[in-house]
Order: structure tokens, then sequence, then C-alpha cells
């Protein structure tokens, strides 16, 4: 590409670059807060209102007892503004709330909503009950609280219960109180623990032996109060032979205050079951200053405690200012598969600081980690990642590949990986490469006929080909189009 | 001295620390003799007894010994501010074949070196560590353009523990090339920061950590690459045998604009037993869009198809592994450019092979 051709380019790249958060919208429906700020009183407060047993009020406490022993972590390379816990509600609930059976007996405001969150094509198609759709679960959580869950007897004949998590703690209490905090315990870190204390709602999924889920799972979070932070709680359970598909993603609205987002899943995995966890999201990244924006301090971990088991992780994160998650596989169970495939793309001023961490402890264990790394603009986008081999795990095996793109050259990319081996039949192999993408590759794209942004989203998708790949059919469209997006302007 | 890190700090987490304190309080005792540690060569020949100048067992040469004042942050590093020893070269001068020799009888010993090099200078310096207690050493480095550095280190304290500690500014198409072997019984940490500092300036470090019984080896380099079309070489092996432990830390750092950086980083492990740990880090951290950085890390036991080969070529199965061992372990020390360190070296090596296997 020769310097002539790049001017127009630059000021079609930067007037893209201008755009505004296309989906930066706000619906105004009446909510219920808690008061402001954050102690004892808030978590009973919390719990008092989601009508929850002793038990899990005294969790809670426990929860929040350790958390305020304990300080945000730091060694991440993350530059985090401090956050004043006190200045922030910790729940937020629409006002009506009823249950429904369909989603046109919603609000309309909240189904607007929901339109321009752009659910897919295909559900909206079920939802209006057209024939042969395929056929897709929602549970929406619109804020706190899951307003509506469609498709519930479907899953109640197959025995797959899938509840928000307030009604699981409610019709059953068993379940979830086996299961809650076993994977990421009350003490685990600093925000799960937060989370802990004051998860507002989330989702219950428990496939029982030898079930296979009819449908995929989905999940549309939302962040729509001001200044809510949202403390989402996801556990999925699948008992022996089950399988299970869930889908999660999200947009969020435009703000000028930094929002807090502390979710915590845990997924269990018993023998022979498997579990695929795919995630799309696209909150609020800020503005081109870096100004507002999500802030998403996750902590997601897998027990696959079975023989057999698998856990699939696959996420594409396009969105939040700062994104700190390390979706992990705990893999106890003989023979157990743990698999993280991600693409992280970082744009404007957004840092990310995500990976995984897969600790063997049973024998024949494998693992397979594919993480790609986009960085453009004035962002950071670092993969951080632990392979641990216990020193009876015989015959774990592991593979990761690490590539890093870098748009201009004033983005960072880094990798942070470490292996710990502490068994000498395991066979562990790490790659890792960064790269640009090379004016060869532009110029044969654009010499065919495609404008520049087109040609870097071609590139990109290629780039990230082995990880949307993964993806279910509904979110592989989606992100391929998100990622395009979320690069809008960064090449010039 | 200042405070010594513990194992909570992130850079600091595997590292013996135990092992240092107790080599600290250890009381000095017999002086171990060094004769047989000598390479064939003229050059210069130093040796410092506990972090003591021996002027009768020397012939410094063009190194001089005086005052040091180390600039470091480094905790361990800062500790050596004192006598030490300094090696100063004006522009085109050649001195090889420099040989210095740390004798260590107990308790701690710090010293601090210097060696700067003029505009094309050229210089080889071999270091070798024995004894008992705890050493610390660190060394600042000055490249001019176009100087050369040829280092070799060999750990071989047989207890104890060995702090390195490597400063090193690299000037525009200077290069340091610099290859460690632990093959001693003593813990150790080999730390570096070699910052490439002018255009197409060259960086290496790497080598071979073998332990075996308790002992946990460990190096933690980081590469800075802050010009243009900079080179850095990270290759680095572990063996570990027993219960012992390595653990490999290698960085680059791409400074925003330090475009055309190539730089390489190759981290193995080789776990004789299954109570032996290897823990690897292969850390990138780059902040330009035009560089080369490619990192390939691997822990396991001998490649069973490689072993089978041998076997089938009639090698019985310990003198297979033995040979699959060495050639594991030659990938690090065959960068050595000198033949008679390098055979020094392999002899070093070769010497704690046939002991553990």
């Amino acid at each position: 590409m020769t310097d002539t051709a790049v001017a127009p380019k630059n000021a079609e790249a930067l007037a893209a670059a201008n755009k505004k958060y296309e989906w930066g919208f706000a619906t105004e429906v009446e909510q219920e807060f808690a008061p402001k700020g954050l102690n004892e009183d808030t978590v009973r407060y919390i719990s008092a209102k989601k009508g929850e047993p002793e038990w899990m009020l005294d969790w809670r406490l426990k929860a929040f007892r350790l958390w305020q022993t304990m300080e945000a972590p730091d060694w991440a390379k993350l530059n985090v503004p401090p956050i004043d816990y006190q200045d922030a509600y910790y729940y937020a609930e629409p006002k009506q709330k009823k249950t429904i059976a369909s989603l046109d007996e919603l609000d309309p405001e909240i189904r607007r909503t929901y339109e321009k969150l752009g659910i897919p094509i295909a559900e909206q198609e079920v939802l209006a009950g057209v024939e042969g759709a395929r056929k897709v679960a929602v549970d929406a959580v619109f804020d706190s609280v899951s307003v509506a869950t469609t498709f519930r007897k479907e899953l109640e004949a197959a025995g797959v219960i899938f509840r928000s998590i307030s009604e699981a703690i409610r019709e059953y209490p068993d379940l979830v109180r086996r299961w809650l905090g076993k994977v990421v315990p009350q003490r685990d870190n600093y925000f799960a623990t937060l989370n802990s204390a004051v998860f507002s709602d989330g989702t219950f999924v428990y496939v029982p032996e030898g079930v296979r889920c009819p449908m995929e799972l989905s999940t549309y979070f939302r962040i729509n109060a001001e200044n809510t932070g949202q403390f989402e709680r996801t556990l999925i359970v699948a008992d022996k032979g089950a399988y299970v598909s869930y889908l999660e993603g999200c947009t969020a609205p435009m703000r000028d205050e930094n929002q807090l987002h502390a979710a915590v899943v845990e997924l269990v995995a018993l023998d022979d079951a498997e579990i695929k966890y795919s995630t799309v999201q696209n909150w609020y990244p800020g503005d081109e200053n870096g100004v507002g924006g999500i802030y998403n301090f996750v902590t997601k971990r897998a027990l696959c405690q079975g023989r057999n088991s698998k856990v699939s992780w696959t996420q594409v994160e396009t969105g939040s200012a700062i994104t700190w998650k390390y979706p992990s596989c705990v893999l106890n169970g003989e023979n157990s598969v743990g698999e993280f495939y991600s693409v992280a793309v970082t744009n404007g001023r957004q840092q990310a600081d995500t990976g995984t961490k897969m600790i063997h402890n049973g024998k024949g264990s494998r693992s397979t980690i594919v993480s790609k790394g986009i960085s453009a603009g004035r962002s950071d986008n670092t993969y951080r990642g632990l392979v641990r081999v216990a020193p009876g795990a015989e015959g774990v095996r592991n593979f990761t590949q690490c590539d890093s793109l870098l748009l201009g050259d004033q983005c960072g990319a880094h990798t942070v990986p470490y292996i710990e081996v502490r068994n000498p039949s395991a066979q562990i192999e790490h790659e890792a490469t960064t790269s640009k993408i090379s004016e060869d590759q532009m110029f044969y794209a654009m010499q065919r006929g495609l404008d520049q942004e087109a040609a870097v989203a071609l590139i990109v998708n290629g780039f990230a080909r082995e990880v949307l790949q993964q993806l279910p059919m509904e979110f592989a469209v989606e992100a391929q189009k998100l990622l395009g997006i979320s690069l809008e302007g960064s090449v010039g | 001295m200042t405070q010594l890190p513990t194992n909570r700090m992130e850079a600091w987490r595997w590292t013996d620390l135990a092992a240092l304190e107790a080599a600290r309080a250890t009381v000095r005792g017999g002086v171990p003799a060094i004769e047989g540690l000598w390479i064939e060569g003229d050059g210069p020949r130093l040796v410092f007894r506990d972090g003591e100048f021996q002027l009768d067992l020397s012939t410094p040469g063009e190194v001089s010994i005086e005052p040091i004042a180390p600039v470091t942050a480094h905790p361990l590093g800062s500790a050596t501010a004192g006598t030490g020893w300094r090696l100063t070269l004006d522009a085109e001068r050649a001195v090889t074949g420099i040989q210095i020799v740390h004798v260590a009888t107990g308790n701690e010993n710090h010293l601090p070196g210097l060696i700067e090099l003029g505009r094309d200078a050229v210089a080889s310096v071999v270091e070798t560590f024995v004894g008992n207690g705890w050493t610390n050493r660190l060394t600042t480095i000055r490249l001019a353009e176009g100087a050369r550095l040829m280092r070799s280190v060999r750990l071989l304290q047989a207890s104890g523990f060995v702090s390195l500690r490597e400063e090193a500014e690299i000037g525009q198409a200077a290069s340091l090339a610099s290859v460690f072997l632990g093959a001693g019984g003593a813990s150790s940490r080999v730390d570096g920061e070699l910052v490439v500092a002018g255009d197409g300036g060259f960086a290496e470090m790497g080598g071979a950590l073998l332990t075996r019984g308790e002992q946990r080896q460990e190096c933690a380099v980081t590469v800075r690459h802050a010009a243009l079309d900079g080179a850095s070489r990270q290759i680095w092996r572990a063996v570990a045998a027993d219960r012992s432990a390595v653990s490999l830390a290698a960085r680059v750092d791409v400074a925003r604009g330090a475009q055309k950086t190539d730089g390489e980083q190759s981290l193995r492990g080789l776990l004789l037993h299954r109570t032996a740990t290897v823990n690897l880090k292969p850390e990138l951290e780059i902040f330009a869009d035009d560089v080369k950085c490619a990192h390939g890390a691997t822990v396991g036991e001998l490649d069973r198809q490689a072993l089978f080969y041998l076997q089938s070529r009639g090698l019985p199965e310990g003198p297979a592994k033995a040979m699959l061992t060495r050639a594991f372990v030659a990938d690090a020390i065959d960068r050595i450019g000198e033949d008679a360190v390098r055979e020094a070296f392999a002899a070093d090596a070769e010497a704690w092979l046939s002991e553990a296997l």
C-alpha cells in the first residue's frame, strides 16, 4: 500500500472511529433500589427481597465478612481506577414483577430493549411461534431479576432444571446448596467474594443423568440502571452422561460513570458429562477517551469432577473498559478434558487481562488452549494463563497457542503464561506468536474490491477462525459482525 | 542490607528463599580447591574468596579492583555496593579469556562487577562459582557502539545459594551473549535485565539449569528492546531430578517504537523423576506492531520415539537416555563461541549427568 492510498482511507477510518456506540441506549423502566452503599444491612436487604432461606443469608454474610478483610488484586496488567464500593447500588429490580408465559406479555419498553439488543432472528421467530424454527431457550436477565423464562415446559419434560438462581434457591434448595460455592468458594478472590455476598440473580441449570439438553440455553445480560453494579451468579451442573450447551451474550447502554460487573460462573461436570459454555461480550467500552465503560471482573471456573467429563469455554470478548477474566478448568476426573477458545479484541483505551487456568489433577486429563488477542487503538491486551500438572496426574497433555495481532503502533499485546509441571509423563506444549496485518494481505484483499474495513474484518476473522468455529451457529454470525464493528476505524 | 524479597512477590514466587536464609546462616569453613577450574588460556585470572580479591592467586591484567557504587533498584543487587572488579576497555581494544573464580566458604558474601566496553571493543569473561554459603553478585554491563561481550558463567557451588543479577545496556549494533550453567549442588537465582538501547543491538541470555535432591534453581530474565532492529535470544534448558525444581521465567519487552524487533524465547524442561518440578513462564510484553516475537515452551520427559529409535539401534536404555539428555542440555551450552570454554562447560554438564542418570 502506498502512502497516497492511505491518506483518504485514514479520513474514512477516522470518521468510522468517531461513530458513537451503536448499542448505547438506556431504557427507562421504574426500578426499585436497595439503599446506596454496602454493609451487612444491604446484604440482608437483598436476601430478604429475594425471600431467601436462612442458610443462604448466612452464606452471604459469611462472604461479606470475608470480603471486608480482603484486598483488591493488583497483579494484572491493568490500570484500574479506585472503585468506591459505597457509592453504588447493589440491588435494583424492575417494579412490575409478575410471572408471564411469553415475551409478548412483557413491558413493551423491555421488548424494545430486546430488539435493540439484537436477539437473533431465529430466536425472534421462535418467540413469534414460527414453525420449524430452531429452539433456543431464553432466560432473560433484565438487570438483576429474571423477568421471563420461555420453553420451561419443554425443558421440564426432559427433566432439565433451568431457573433463575433465586427461584432455584427456593424450589431446589438441596441441589443449590450442594453445589453453590463448591467450584468458586466464598473466599476465592476479592471479586468472587463480593459476588457471594451481594449476588443479585443469575441462572441455575441442572441436567439430570443421561440427558442431552434438547436446546441451547441462553441468557442475555443487560446492565440497565445507572450506577448499579451487577453481580450475576451462574451455576450449571451436568450430572452423569449429561450434555448442555449454554450461551451468554450481552450489550450495555452508554454511561458516563464506571459500572462494576463482578459475576461468578460455576460449572460442574460429573462422569461422562459435557458442558459447552459460550460467551459473546460486548459491553460498553467507554468513549474515545476511555470515560465510562464497564469493569468486567468475572470469576468463571469449571470442575471436571467425573471421569471423561468435558468442559469447553469459548469466549468472544469485544466490550468492557477493563476485563479481568480467567475461565478455568479444574480437571479432577480421569481422562477429563478442558478447552478454552478465546478471542479478545481491545480498541480505544480498553484494557483486557484474560486467559485461563488448566489445573490437571486427574490421570490422562487433557486440555487445549487457543487464545487470539487483537489490540488496536491505544488499548492493552494481555493473555495470562496457567497450566499446572499435579504429581499424581499421569499422562497429562496440554496444548497452548496464544497469538497476538497488533493493529497500529499505540497498542500493546502481552503474554504471561505460567507452566508448572510436577509429573514427568506430562506433555506440555506452548506456542505464541505476535504479528500485524501485513501490507501484502491488505493489498490483496483490497485489490479484490474490498474496502479497507472489510479487508481488516476479513483478515481478523481469519485470524480468529479457530475460535469462532467453536461457537454455536447463532453466536458465530453475531461474533463475526462484532469483530468487524469493534475494529472499525482502527487501521489506517 | 535492604529487606529480602518474599515468595508473596510475583517476581519471586518460585525463588528458594529458604535456602538463601539457610546458606546465610552457615559459618565460614574450609576452602575448596580451585586448581582444576582454570580453562586453558593465558588471559587475566582473578580469584575472589568470600568476595575478597586474592592478589597472590591472581593475574588481573586489564581488570582493576576498585570501589563500585552500582545504580540499581534490585533488592539483592543493591546489597553488593563496595569494592569490586572492573573491566573498562577503550575503543577497538580486545581482551579475551578473562577468568574469574569466586570461592565461598560459608555465610554470605557480596561483590559488584562492572564491564564497560568502548566502541568496537571485544571481551570475553568466564566466571566460576564454587564453595558454600550465600554468594550474591551484581554485574553491570555497558556496551558502546559495536562492542561485543561474551560471558559464560558456571554455578558449581556445592551447597548454599548463588544469586546473580545482571544489568546490561547494549548500544548500537553491540552484542552481548551470555550463557549460564547451573550444575552444582547450590540453589540459585539468575536474574537479569538486558536493555537493547541502540539500534541493531543483540542480546542473548540463556543456559542450562540442572537440579537434583532438594535443590531449586531459577532464572528470571527480562530483555527490553528500546530501539529499532534489535534481536534477542533466550534459550534455556531445565533438567530436574529427585525432588528438585527448576523455574525458568524469561520476558521480552518491546517498547513503543522499537519496530523490527526479533525476539525469540525457547524454554524447555525435562523431568527425570516424578517428584521433580519444572515451572516455565515465557512472557511477552509488546508495544510495537512491526515485530517478530515468538516463544516456545515445553515440559515433559524424553521423547519416547527418539528413545525407541536409539534402542532399536542397539543402545541400552541407560546410555540412550543419557545421550538424549546430553543433547537436550547441549542446545543451550553450544551457544558458547569459544571452543575451550564450551568444552569445559560441556564437561561440567557431563559430570552432573553421569551422576544423576
